[in-house]
């Protein structure tokens, strides 16, 4: 009887499946409100940073870090752009391993897959770089909590997208998983690596240019 | 290498290919070991941490509390097997995404570990809720005790504030926010006619991550200052220790528990309606609950965020909330009502939704403006973003904030007067029904109506001023939030309680803990507004004497919701054990979820149904929801409880036996069957089989089962042939004594039977013994016949016989041989065998009779074998059987042996027909 029940829910209810009338895999779906979540966890984060930001006064900004020197805080433009170009550059070349799925050609996917967690691992490797030559920590008046909460929090997403990547590439390695038909969890690990990208591009703008 | 899609490999890896279950305790073993191992790593990981940082100093022991509360927390969840699947998905393994491993649970066991199924998820939720809801109400009642008189009591003003601030905290994160999602869990994907949520795996670990958060909350009051409330403010949650840590941590695993529910419930409204089910025709809970998962998707994330900066700041020194430092308190207020204004219709829409189902259905209407209802729920849902600072217009936020504010705030109570309005006109001129549920409803009705009032108030900046933080906001709070959330949560609970237990819970126990709560509520918080106007401040453990009298008044009001919550619990557990079985549908509801069996089948539906209209047109002729069809295996067609599947039970000398009747209850217990017991004997004893059947058919009965029965004078392949004709049957019960004994299995009964009925034949093997003796149950009248003399008359087979014509019989023959001479002498022996031999041919005449007999010799007086009777036995009755010459003294003896078991006296008369003596 049991085996009777699950016979029919399986033709039923396969993830692929798309859903009814949205024509969007659920796994999709479940992908884009879970970044809509995500973003309102950077958005509280940026209404923290914008109303600390125009806390001070006579909007001085940067703040300046030690009234003794008056020295100020500044955030390493020209450094972290380049490395932002990285990461803008890593999108692409995951929409390019997608793009290689698409035609079948597995190699493609892998190389995509591998080239985009080595920029991924660059971006955090020079982050962390420069969390450790900045000259200023968290503890360093208000700007230096709403600075590194915000790099921090989007470091550790890069860390989450890049481990989603991993797995997709392990399950591309190990269980010859994903055609050129049915790729959900390649497609969603893909679009959150976008997200990831483009909150930072916001991130850059907000916190290193304006 | 062929690449495969997981279509494939479902097929490749089919289920039954799992390997055997582990037992319960090897899964918490796991868990118990993975919490400590967390707990370790999480004291590693910040110890390695701060050295390689060179943080000072090292030992920081708020670091590591939250490391050991968050890594032990996840722990847990792993431990117990939440990421299992997950695991095996990442390592390249073959994992099947339709694996239903997990689905379904057989016994209480399979609800203490993960479990896939929404249904045994719903009631996971629902039973973890519930006891949360206890230790904060008994944490209420600390508060109440303490406040009872003012001066200090028992607790200072710290311990004091642990108390309420675990209480609401616990109420809200443990209680409301998840026990609307844990009923929406069970009722949801039926209302739409879905099989399960969209994602099963994701649905159980929600639940999972509850668990550790509702045990951080409520250990939180008693490991040091936890004294910010449930809004958690700094600078005061910034100077906070251990509690406040614990807090923390509680508050981002509830937060995601709940958006990984909620998600789940959109991607689940989204993709999984059944055919036909457009939005407009989605029952209003549906729509309660899909906005509601929207408020929680977007907005939990600002308490997350609110709550690791306030954390951030106490643990790690940073500034977010130091003005010296350019920090700035207000922002906190800022970021956390943008999540909590919201979270109050997180905790009011979903009750909303429930009161629609409920107040439709019990005033036997349609839904009154069904359109402007689902339209006024995206409205409040969306003007919810717009009003948080209504909370801080006394902060000293920015003054221009607050007008606007203050409009928006009051424009919100449009869209709720909607949804008044759609009550009461549903209510107008209903056919309205009284049951509990809808006694909670219009309960919720009453006091959610003052509680919005007092929200206008509130809103209402030049009013608010006065009125803000003191008793007034308190008598608001729990106006919207116990007499709006909760008692929907109520009315819910005993809604779907049928359809969740298969029971029905007691109607009367139901209204009396409506009445205590209602009173004890109004008692408990209608005060409040008055101590509020007075000007006691909220908060504060201790109060000038003036408020002494009112406070008094309020906590005595207060054990009434006591009272009322222990019945509640006692009519819960004891319904759920022994209630009355439930029907299908006992409110004559129309929305899907009545449609299917009470509790529903494993997949809930095993073929798509099909929504054709509303779901409230109650009172429109031929008006339809839904069509539900039957799966293959019934034979298709439309599945409705009245017209339930038949099993034809075949069977003879075996149709009262016990093990047919098990059989017969545990394939009931499916739901969608009835039963028609087919007797055939012919050539044989009509009268006792008759007899038979008459058992079998009152025991059903009794256990609620429908069943109907007859007695055929044909073979065993006829009867069925003939009863066929009569009503189709979709699967076949033959019932036979073991291979050996057996007539019908010589004659290769159920390949015959197979072929000419062209349906599933099941054969149940029953043993003679199991057969011949008297079933255990209430239906069946248990008596013991004292005899001696009489043994081997037939005037005493007649007697029992037209007893067991009128009531279903199980006899018991006790021969009483009281013999002078010393036990084991020849004269003893010969008497004893002599008299054994007689009981058997007694026995056996009974049982050819078709009345199911067992008996004993036994050694000694009437008065010892009545003993027996009663204690061995447990009969209900004992007969006392004599010859008309006997004298009455056998009776008084036995009579003063049973105590207060019936005794009648049979009159055995050989030659007139026997009949009890009114002795
Ligand atoms: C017409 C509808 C409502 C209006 C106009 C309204 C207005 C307000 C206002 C202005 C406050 C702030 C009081 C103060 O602190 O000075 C408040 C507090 C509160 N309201 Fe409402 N409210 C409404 C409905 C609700 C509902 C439906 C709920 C929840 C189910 C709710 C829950 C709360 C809670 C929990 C607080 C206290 C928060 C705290 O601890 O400070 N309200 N309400
Ligand atoms: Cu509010």
């Amino acid at each position: 009887m049991a085996a009777e029940h699950t016979a029919t829910i399986a033709s039923h209810g396969d993830v692929a499946t798309p859903g009814r009338g949205s024509g969007i895999s659920r796994g999709m779906l479940a992908m884009i409100i879970f970044i809509g979540s995500e973003a309102m966890l950077f958005a509280s984060f940026f209404a923290a940073y914008f109303m600390v930001r125009y806390n001070i006064a006579d909007n001085d900004w940067p703040p300046v870090k030690d009234i003794a020197t008056g020295e100020r805080f500044e955030p390493p433009v020209v450094l972290t752009g380049v490395n932002t170009l990285f990461l803008v550059f890593s999108s692409f070349t995951v929409w390019f391993a997608e793009h290689r799925l698409k035609h079948g050609d597995r190699k493609g996917l892998e190389r995509g897959l591998l080239v985009t967690m080595f920029l991924g691992l660059t971006f955090l490797v020079v982050q962390i770089n420069e969390y450790v030559h900045l000259g200023f920590t968290p503890q360093d008046k208000a700007f230096g909590a709403a600075f590194y909460t915000l790099t921090g929090f989007h470091g550790l997403h890069v860390f989450v997208g890049l481990c989603l990547l991993l797995i997709c590439y392990l399950r591309v390695k190990r269980a010859h998983d994903f055609t050129p038909q049915w790729s959900t969890p390649l497609n969603a690990a893909s679009l959150y690596w976008h997200f990831v990208d483009v909150v930072w591009v916001f991130l850059y703008v907000v916190v290193y240019l304006i | 290498m062929a690449t495969h899609a997981p279509t494939h490999a479902h097929t490749e890896h089919g289920h039954g290919h799992h390997a055997p279950p582990k037992p319960l305790w090897y899964w918490w073993k796991r868990a118990i070991v993975w919490t400590i191992s967390g707990a370790i790593a999480g004291i590693a990981l910040v110890y390695f941490f701060r050295l390689v940082f060179g943080m000072d100093p090292l030992w920081q022991p708020q670091a590591y509390y939250a490391a050991i509360t968050m890594f032990a927390g996840m722990g847990f969840v792993i431990g117990i097997g939440c990421f299992d699947w997950w695991w095996a998905y990442l390592r390249g393994k073959r994992v099947d995404f339709e694996d239903h491993s997990l689905h379904g649970a057989k016994s209480w066991r399979d609800y203490l570990r993960p479990n896939t199924d929404h249904k045994v998820i719903g009631i996971q939720y629902m039973v973890a809720t519930f006891s949360f809801f206890v230790v904060g109400g008994l944490l209420a009642e600390l508060v109440r005790l303490e406040l009872a008189q003012p001066g200090m009591q028992f607790a200072d003003a710290e311990t004091y504030n642990g108390y309420f601030s675990a209480h609401a905290t616990i109420m809200i994160f443990g209680f409301v926010i998840p026990s609307f999602a844990g009923l929406a869990n069970y009722v949801l994907p039926v209302m739409i006619g879905a099989k399960d949520m969209a994602f099963p795996r994701l649905n159980a670990l929600s639940f999972w991550l509850l668990l550790p958060a509702g045990v951080m909350l409520a250990v939180a009051p008693f490991v040091g200052s936890f004294s910010s409330g449930w809004t958690a403010y700094p600078p005061l949650s910034v100077q906070g220790t251990t509690g406040q840590t614990l807090f923390e941590c509680a508050v981002q695993f509830a937060g995601a528990s709940s958006i990984a529910t909620a998600l789940n419930f959109l991607v689940t409204i989204m993709t999984m309606r059944a055919p036909g089910m457009t939005v407009w025709r989605m029952p209003l809970l549906v729509w309660a609950n899909a906005t509601t998962s929207g408020l929680v998707v977007f907005g939990t994330p600002f308490i997350a965020g609110s709550q690791f900066m306030t954390f951030f700041d106490r643990v790690v020194g940073t500034n977010f909330f130091n003005a010296a430092n350019g920090g700035d308190v207000i922002m906190y207020q800022h970021v956390f009502w943008f999540y909590s204004h919201p979270a109050v219709y997180i905790m009011m829409l979903p009750g909303f939704g429930i009161i629609s189902e409920v107040v439709s259905t019990f005033a036997r209407k349609p839904i009154f403006g069904y359109r402007a209802v689902a339209f006024s729920t995206v409205a409040i849902a969306l003007l919810g973003f717009g009003v948080w600072a209504h909370h801080m217009f006394v902060s000293g936020m920015a003054s221009w904030l607050r007008i606007p504010m203050m409009i928006t705030t009051i424009v919100i109570a449009v869209p709720t007067g909607v949804k008044i309005f759609s009550w009461l006109g549903t209510i107008w001129n209903g056919k309205i029904h009284l049951k509990t549920p809808m006694i909670w409803a219009l309960g919720f009705i009453f006091t959610f109506v003052i509680g919005g009032l007092s929200g206008v108030f509130l809103g209402t900046l030049t009013s608010d001023i006065a009125l803000t933080d003191t008793y007034f906001v308190v008598a608001h709070i729990h106006y919207v939030f116990f007499g709006g959330s909760v008692f929907t949560i109520f009315a819910g609970t005993y809604y779907w309680f049928p359809k969740m237990t298969g029971k029905m819970y007691s109607e009367t126990l139901g209204k009396w803990h409506f009445w205590l709560t209602f009173v004890g509520f109004n008692g408990t918080f209608f005060p409040q507004h008055w101590l509020g106007a007075l000007g006691m401040p909220r908060r504060v453990a201790d109060y000038d004497e003036r408020f002494a009298d009112m406070n008094l008044i309020v906590s005595i009001s207060s054990l009434g919701m006591v009272i009322g919550t222990a019945i509640f619990f006692y009519n819960m557990i004891y319904s759920w054990k022994k209630g009355a079985p439930a029907p299908w549908n006992p409110w004559r509801g129309r929305s899907l979820e009545w449609l299917v069996s009470s509790p529903p089948s494993l997949f809930n539906f095993d073929a798509e149904p099909q929504v054709v209209g509303g779901p409230y047109q109650y009172g429109i002729p031929g008006a339809r929801h839904a069509v539900v069809y039957a799966g293959d295996h019934l034979g298709g067609g439309e599945l409705t409880e009245t017209e339930k599947r038949t099993i034809l039970v075949v069977a003879n000398r075996t149709i009262a036996s016990s093990g047919l009747l098990d059989q017969v209850r545990a394939k009931a217990a499916e739901g969608f069957w009835r039963f028609t017991l087919v007797v055939p004997a012919k050539g044989e004893d009509h009268r006792a089989a008759e007899r038979r059947l008459q058992i079998a058919l009152a025991v059903l009965a009794e256990a609620g089962i429908d069943a109907s029965g007859t007695v055929e004078d044909l073979s065993p392949l006829e009867a069925v042939k003939r009863v066929q004709e009569e009503e189709p049957a979709h699967e076949i019960f033959l019932a036979t004594l073991p291979l050996a004994e057996s007539a019908w299995m010589r004659q290769d009964m159920v390949d015959r039977i197979r072929k000419a009925s062209g349906l599933a034949v099941t054969r149940v093997t029953v043993l003679g013994d199991d057969a011949r003796t008297a079933v255990r149950s209430g239906a069946v009248r248990r008596v013991a016949v004292i005899a001696n003399d009489t043994i081997g008359d037939a005037g005493l087979v007649a007697a029992l016989r037209s007893r067991a014509d009128e009531q279903p019989l199980g006899v018991v023959i006790l021969c009483p041989l009281s013999l002078d001479s010393p036990g084991c002498s020849d004269d003893a022996d010969r008497a004893r065998d002599e008299a054994t031999v007689r009981t058997r041919a007694l026995i056996e005449q009974l049982q050819d009779s078709g009345i199911q007999a067992a008996g004993e010799v036994v050694d000694g007086d009437p008065g010892a074998a009545a003993k027996i009777a009663r204690t061995d036995y447990g009969v209900d009755t004992v007969l006392v059987a004599s010859y008309r010459r006997s004298t009455g003294w056998v009776v008084g003896q036995v009579r003063a042996a049973v105590g207060d078991t019936a005794v009648e006296h049979v009159v055995v008369d050989t030659e007139a027909p026997a009949a009890p003596s009114g002795a």
